[in-house]
């Protein structure tokens, strides 16, 4: 990354290998449409290198910060997405099958830890997080959905993320 | 647990709409612990990347590659300092122009730059296009721009040592009959009107005061005239941190 952020196209190029099925398979998720996805990932990745001299790697790892400005970007753009479609009462736009996407992501966990470290959640925490993730719902839409409280989903999220990580054993600094 | 902190699990999942957004982060640059565990919890969600890894369409990497090239990248921060600056730094006023024009897309800007061109024995210069010509000017001056779904993008070049932004509006979607793009400028959650595009105008310029301590612009379709608080979603919005 500091090759990078000095202006080394090179070094871009071998992150660009490293990361790009990362960024854009998590991007396809969201977006679903893949001429879309493949916009958003080309925007994240140009802006990854125009902001590389402000990663700083003790906020974590390279992989993780430039997936939490694909997923950040992602959601933005199907939120946006959205909002057009609820503008042009386009039929069907509403009703969006998350669910499929999950049951996919957690069938295709390789890792084993994550894997255990998801069944130790909740229910209502692994759905919180999972919504809110891969469906680019707001903790509003997700307790909507849920039919719980706003104050109880933004504790599920939080718990659920902090087992997770204590789980996986994810430490920074 | 104050409740402000509950968030941190929304946050690290872009759970929030912009507003809250933008609140929450004003709370983590005074809250390091926060700060820290928001990067926790960001990370931890990293680890479910490898589960929906695919690997991009042939073109993507070329094109990322040139757009890169062709892509400025932005200075560390550094400490501010204060500024006096020799007269007559055309070079920096170019570059910081060309800049906007390359971000904006040609025909887009022709304010600021090639304003009044073609208005003959006009060599006036109004007070707004010399306040335009400061930031994009000025030594602190950082660009960025976004697209927005739909078409088009937003440019924003803004100085923090002199409290001003000038907005590029490009080639946006039509905001419909009778409504128009209205500006925003959002310090702690808090929205305040930084200008409002004629009706049905898709594209134009304007000059953002008090940007200095604010963490977002934003741009949202209004009625005509603008509204007094904006209409979510943001059609755009660009960080100022």
């Amino acid at each position: 990354m500091n090759r990078v952020a000095a202006g080394d196209e090179d070094a871009f190029a071998t992150l660009y290998d490293a990361v790009a099925a990362r960024a854009y398979g998590l991007i396809r998720r969201i977006v679903r449409d893949p001429a879309l996805a493949e916009e958003v990932t080309q925007d994240v990745l140009v802006e990854v290198w125009r902001t590389a001299s402000r990663f700083n790697q003790q906020r974590g790892s390279a992989a993780g910060w430039i997936l939490a400005i694909a997923h950040h970007r992602a959601v933005d753009r199907v939120r946006a997405e959205q909002a057009a479609a609820d503008r042009e009462r386009r039929a069907g736009a509403a009703s969006v099958p998350f669910d499929e996407v999950i049951a996919e992501v957690t069938a295709r966990l390789e890792q084993e830890a994550v894997r255990r470290c998801l069944r130790t959640l909740t229910s209502v925490q692994r759905e919180s997080i999972m919504l809110a993730y891969y469906g680019g719902l707001t903790y509003r839409d997700v307790a909507e959905r849920l039919g719980a409280g706003l104050p109880a989903i933004k504790t599920r999220m939080r718990d659920g993320l902090i087992r997770l990580r204590d789980c996986l054993g994810v430490t920074l600094g | 647990m104050t409740d402000i902190h509950t968030l941190a699990g929304a946050y690290a999942l872009d759970a929030i709409d912009p507003l809250e957004r933008a609140r929450f982060g004003r709370h983590l640059a005074e809250c390091p612990s926060c700060a820290a565990e928001v990067a926790e919890l960001t990370e931890t969600m990293a680890a479910f990347s490898g589960a929906t890894t695919e690997a991009p369409p042939a073109g993507l990497r070329a094109a990322v590659l040139a757009r890169s090239a062709a892509t400025p990248q932005t200075q560390p921060a550094e400490p501010r300092r204060a500024v006096r600056r020799p007269a007559g730094r055309w070079p920096r006023w170019a570059a910081a122009a060309a800049a906007v024009i390359a971000l904006a897309g040609a025909g887009a800007v022709g304010y600021g730059i090639a304003h009044h061109p073609a208005t003959p024995g006009s060599t006036r210069v109004s007070a707004e296009d010399k306040q335009i010509a400061a930031v994009l000017g000025a030594r602190d001056a950082r660009v960025d721009s976004v697209r927005v779904a739909g078409g088009g993008q937003v440019a924003v070049v803004s100085s923090d040592s002199l409290n001003e932004a000038v907005a590029v509006l490009t080639r946006l979607p039509s905001p419909g009959a009778g409504d128009a793009y209205q500006l925003w400028v959002i310090s702690d959650g808090t929205p305040r009107s930084a200008g409002v595009l004629a009706a049905g105008r898709t594209g134009g310029t304007e000059l953002v005061s008090g940007v200095r301590g604010a963490q977002l612009i934003g741009v949202t379709r209004e009625p005509a005239g603008g509204s007094r608080t904006p209409t979510l979603p943001l059609v755009a919005e660009l960080p100022l941190t």
